[in-house]
């Protein structure tokens, strides 16, 4: 079923590509016209939708359709030329661990992503430290009095090979470390919604998650001895966080630009971005 | 179709002795007749062949992907490794075909006995009312989506069987197989019910005129003469264990691992497929060896229907 989706996603995503093309080629100057396909990480997608929905009302004429997948398949889906714009949560023009650079390809900044460290209500620790959550993550560590809390087995829920959040937290909270698979007491999860349902179910638990979407059964943990929040993520004192990029082959053009810079424009960085609780680009400057 | 019928004509060709005449003393209705019926052919058989070519494609393009995996590592790589690290270009995927084949067996362990009793329970004891009222609920329970089966797993499953077993996960097969087991369970035993109540009547009487009692009528005689309706019946619940993903891996833990102990967090073929494939690149072995993983999950299944079939076939012969 999944890859049966997955053709029809891709068929009709070449097929919009398509008419993006020639429609784009009868663009004329002056008004704004054409077709805009974004693909790529889900953790975008809301900020795309969003944008999507402001800019074709001021456009009427552009289209925008927007899907969310994962992230490495927003510069895959660019290289194959299936979309305009793909939202990625690294800069996929550069080599990170796992996945080779996507050479040709234009990094655009839209947003900045914060990510928080979680574990299940019922654990005592509050603050965990770059070593310690290395520790933690390469199994060298694997009860919770090791780092200050009660006799118990640490429980490791991490995200899969791949994934956009693993890639960003791996790099900023493990500073490059490893994240080993165990025998027992590990577990991967598909999305961000079953990390939040799995840390917040099993006692003892440890994950990490998008900020935006710590609340209820699962508590954010300071990192370094600094909590996590947008205030901290501003001020430069909490290092978790990450940019969402919109990657497009070569610098953007027409239609495609126009967006990329609606989405960079002070009035959707300031106006619904924050609404959706991302950070502004621009605060971290 | 509904506006060159008219309702006059349904009786004729439905009583068939209409048909002779009626053609002599009409030939305008015969015409329409015929260029209805033809229209109906044409339809129905673009129909199938339009269904054959999708299914054709679907086969032809994972079969293709899946077989350019060959190309980068040896199929005894594939088939009889146990290290699945994709990361360092190890795609062994042994641990995951010996996993899905245990977590299927561990399913019907637990369903077929609970839904052959049903069954039983069904056809042969249940007054009617219960019937009535057993029959709807087992239907409705096929609708409901497998993910909200998976994420009743994780939140209620899941924390009571980390009671039980003092594990700190609680993940594994045996979660897996719980979770699969009410979820074919409704499929095995309302095929299992059909099986049983077309049983001919004149068996059981002749059963009771010997004096038999209800049990032994029941082992000894509508047992086994269902018994190739009720092998189908658990099949076709075998396949749905087989292929379903959305429920599995919310609770198998997701390690891909061979399943050393019942709560040991593993992976089967379809929960690493979901897990993995909207992360890989297009044009990668990893991406092939997922492909490939899919190929051999058809061919488990089309070997699976293959055998319905020969049964279902030689069933009829017996009859």
């Amino acid at each position: 079923m999944k890859l049966l989706r997955k053709m029809t996603v891709t068929a009709l995503t070449a097929v919009i590509a398509v008419s993006a093309a020639f429609a784009g080629g009868a663009a004329a100057a002056g008004s704004l016209k054409g077709k805009i396909t974004v693909n790529g990480s889900t953790a975008l997608l809301p900020l795309t939708l969003q944008a999507a929905k402001e800019f074709q009302k001021m456009n009427p004429k552009v289209k925008i359709a927007a899907s969310g997948k994962g992230s490495v398949t927003g510069p895959q889906a660019v290289k194959k030329g299936i979309a305009d714009i793909g939202a990625c949560d690294w800069d996929a023009s550069m080599d990170v661990p796992g996945f080779k650079a996507f050479d040709g390809q234009v990094a655009n900044k839209v947003a900045v992503i914060p990510f928080a460290t979680i574990v299940n209500k019922n654990v005592g620790v509050d603050n965990l430290t770059t070593e310690q959550l290395k520790g933690i993550y390469s199994g060298k560590i694997s009860n919770w009095k090791e780092v200050g809390g009660a006799d118990a087995d640490i429980v490791v829920i991490t995200r899969a090979f791949g994934s956009g959040t693993r890639v960003n937290y791996q790099a900023k909270a493990l500073d490059g470390g490893d994240i080993v698979k165990k025998e027992k007491n590990y577990k991967e999860t598909g999305s961000s919604g079953d990390m939040k349902t799995a840390v917040g179910t099993t006692p003892n638990a440890i994950g990490y998650i998008d900020l935006v979407y710590v609340s209820g059964d699962v508590k954010a943990v300071k990192f370094n001895g600094v909590a996590a929040t947008t205030e901290n993520v501003i001020n430069g004192s909490y290092k978790i966080w990450a940019y969402g990029y919109y990657m497009t082959k070569g610098q953007p053009t027409g239609a495609t630009k126009a967006f990329i810079e609606y989405v960079q424009s002070k009035k959707f960085q300031q106006g619904s971005l924050k609404k959706l609780k991302f950070i502004p680009i621009s605060a971290m400057n | 179709m509904g506006t060159s019928v008219t309702p006059v004509q349904e009786p004729a060709t439905l009583n068939g002795k209409g048909n002779g005449p009626a053609v002599n003393a009409d030939p305008k209705r015969h015409g329409r007749h015929l260029l209805s019926n033809n229209l109906f052919t044409i339809y129905s058989t673009f129909s199938i062949l339009a269904l054959c070519l999708v299914l054709g494609l679907v086969i032809l393009f994972i079969g293709k992907t899946a077989l350019l995996l060959f190309g980068q590592i040896s199929p005894a790589d594939f088939f009889f490794s146990f290290n699945w690290t994709p990361e360092e270009d190890a795609f062994g995927a042994a641990a995951f075909i010996v996993n899905t084949l245990s977590l299927t067996a561990l399913t019907l362990l637990i369903a077929v006995p609970v839904s052959v009793g049903m069954a039983v329970l069904c056809a042969e004891i249940a007054p009617r009312w219960m019937k009535t009222f057993i029959r709807p609920v087992l239907d409705l329970l096929v609708g409901i989506p497998s993910i909200v089966y998976g994420y009743l797993g994780l939140t209620v499953l899941l924390p009571f069987l980390r009671r039980i077993s003092g594990e700190s996960l609680g993940d594994g097969l045996l979660a897996a197989a719980l979770v699969l087991a009410i979820m074919v369970l409704p499929t095995i035993c309302r095929i299992s019910d059909d099986a049983i109540v077309s049983v001919p009547r004149k068996y059981r009487d002749a059963a009771y005129a010997l004096g038999s009692t209800r049990l032994q009528v029941i082992m000894r005689v509508v047992l086994p003469a269902s018994s190739r309706g009720i092998l189908s019946a658990v099949i076709l619940g075998m396949t749905r264990a087989v292929g379903e993903t959305m429920a599995v891996v919310m609770v198998i833990g997701n390690t891909p691992q061979l399943a050393k102990s019942l709560f040991a967090p593993t992976s089967v073929l379809t929960s690493n497929i979901v897990m993995q494939i909207s992360n890989v690149e297009f044009d990668s072995t990893w991406n092939y060896a997922l492909h490939m993983m899919a190929f051999l999950l058809l061919l488990i299944s089309f070997v699976m229907i293959l055998v319905i079939r020969i049964l279902g076939r030689t069933r009829g012969k017996n009859a």
